[in-house]
């Protein structure tokens, strides 16, 4: 069973965390800094996000900007991401992750998402998420 | 020489990168690479080289970290950008175009992890070094295995038979590592640091192996002599030795269950790089051809005037254009994705590495006499040429592999990056 029961969770507990990024720690500064925008395009269920240094977009308005990264993957892997669980060079590999948009980039945004990480589990019991996965 | 861009579109950092990348070129690692290629394998890594002071401006200009992020402290270039560097480095010197590389090689791949016991300790001490005395190898290629370890598709790289010469076995929260490496490591001679590639699970044959961070100031690390060779002599290589070698548990960073596909993702990064550096030597073997052909008199004119030598020059310089479109084309596609697509890594590799060696055989037959004497560069051209067909991965083998590929996965889907 999914992690994520649907779309309207997903990005409603999205929308919290991006704007909470973005407003309170240094992840806007850095993305604007780095020139990096990121899309993601989630399945199980289905969600599209795009953020920047201005925040999140979802849908329609996501799908219409030009991200510098893309990554697609299922929400359960989303969610294991989150917590520090999924381990990435194998998750690329394995194609579990797949992204687009220069290596070097596509690099710097596994850092640049740290302080989201950590106010993850927060997130997860206001949300009725598991954290143990 | 410079040469016309095709892409008529570069930015003015990408001109600028390119300036700064010749001058490096021109100036220092071609004067080093022959004052290198006349050594013996010895004195190119002795205290008195002048390789140290070569590795030192390298580092001073930061182009050891222009495959790392900027996050980390690396130049973070974009594709283009690397290609941009990378011809130029190959038009100097294969060889310390592979060394330069392979110094950053561990610290790229710990990059991949995101995990902060490699990055703080190791990828951000090699970002900051400026004076060239952290130095990675890439430690894959093994004694009794040369085309073995690539041999993804194979019977045998999966057969139980396939015994690695490097094995590790868990013990508690260490790995313990003991077997060694074949006298072809580059680097391999002076890296503090190495990528190490081992055998983990025995009964999966080489599908069984891991891909560890190992700092070679471990205990039980021991190193052979720096193998003599006809090319790239610039580049020491050598054999390292793993005797009881213990690393804690978190520096293996790749395991079996996803082996295979990582070997893939690696084999696909360094073969652009060698599509790149070849671009480069086969311009300079053009230029040097053009450039002969416009001084040399026989039959009372240049030869550049001789119809036939006409038709060849043009064929040296298709075969560059050639080159540069090809790995152009294939570092655009798979610095751009994740995972890449290897067969077009492996179609820049094969193809440019040949088109080079065919340029720097035809350079020295234009040359006569002279392309064949060491007061020259050609020879020494035509010598690096000649490792590159063998070198990561002989062409058959990448050949075969790509061709496994292909059986397996075309035509891909456009939607699926």
């Amino acid at each position: 069973m999914p992690v994520f029961k649907d779309k309207q969770l997903m990005e409603e507990m999205f929308g919290e965390i991006w704007n909470k990024m973005v407003k309170e720690t240094e992840f806007g500064s850095k993305l604007k800094e780095n020139g990096i925008s990121i899309y993601f395009v989630v399945n199980d269920p289905d969600v599209v996000m795009f953020v920047d240094e201005n925040g999140p977009l979802f849908g329609e308005e996501a799908k219409s900007k030009i991200p510098v990264v893309t990554m697609k993957m299922s929400a359960d892997n989303v969610h294991k991401f989150w917590l520090d669980k999924l381990n990435i060079p194998k998750a690329l590999a394995l194609r579990d992750i797949k992204a687009k948009g220069p290596v070097g980039k596509v690099l710097q945004v596994i850092p640049l998402l740290k302080p989201g990480k950590a106010m993850y589990p927060d997130y997860c019991k206001k949300f009725n998420l598991p954290t143990e996965v | 020489m410079r040469y016309f861009d095709t892409n008529i579109n570069l930015s003015k950092e990408d001109i600028l990168i390119r300036r700064s990348a010749r001058e490096f070129a021109q100036d220092v690692m071609r004067p080093v690479s022959r004052e290198l290629d006349a050594m013996t394998a010895e004195q190119v890594v002795a205290p008195d080289s002048p390789l140290w002071g070569f590795l030192k401006q390298a580092y001073e200009l930061e182009f050891h970290t222009i495959m790392l992020p900027e996050y980390y402290g690396g130049q973070g270039l974009s594709p283009l950008q690397l290609h941009i560097v990378f011809e130029e480095f190959g038009w100097a010197s294969f060889g310390l175009s592979v060394q330069l590389a392979v110094v950053c090689f561990p610290f790229y791949i710990a990059c991949m992890t995101g995990d902060e016991k490699l990055i703080e300790p190791f990828v951000k001490p090699f970002c900051e070094c400026r004076d060239g005395s952290i130095r990675g190898c890439w430690a894959i290629t093994e004694p009794d295995h040369g085309s073995d370890v690539i041999a993804v598709g194979e019977e045998c790289f999966y057969s139980e038979k396939m015994r690695g010469n490097v094995q590790a076995v868990l013990d508690g929260d260490e790995w313990v590592i003991n077997g060694q490496k074949s006298s072809w490591v580059s680097g391999g001679t002076i890296a503090t640091h190495a990528l190490l590639h081992l055998q983990i699970d025995p009964s999966q044959g080489f599908a069984g192996g891991g891909v560890c961070f190992v700092p070679l100031d471990r205990k039980g690390v021991s190193r052979g002599k720096p193998l003599e060779k006809i090319g790239q002599r610039d580049l020491n290589q050598g054999e390292i030795f793993f005797d009881n070698v213990r690393i804690p548990k978190q520096w293996m960073m790749v395991e079996p269950d996803f082996y295979e596909p990582l070997l893939d993702m690696i084999l696909a990064s360094a073969n652009l790089c060698m599509a790149s550096w070849s671009t480069g030597l086969a311009r300079a073997t053009f230029e040097e051809a053009l450039t002969y052909a416009k001084q040399r008199i026989q039959g009372g004119k240049p030869l550049i005037e001789h119809y036939v030598m006409k038709q060849r020059i043009f064929e040296l310089f298709a075969r560059t254009e050639s080159c540069r479109a090809i790995s152009r084309t294939a570092i655009d596609l798979n610095l751009n994705i994740s995972p890449p697509h290897v067969e077009y890594s492996l179609w820049a590799k094969t193809q440019c590495t040949e088109l080079a060696f065919r340029n720097s055989h035809e350079a020295i037959q234009i040359w006569g006499g002279n392309g064949l004497t060491k007061e020259y560069i050609l020879e020494k051209l035509f010598r690096d040429a000649r490792a590159t067909l063998i070198e990561d991965g002989n062409n058959e083998t990448l050949a075969r592999h790509g061709g496994h590929i292909l059986g397996e996965t075309y035509p891909r889907s456009a939607e699926r990056f």
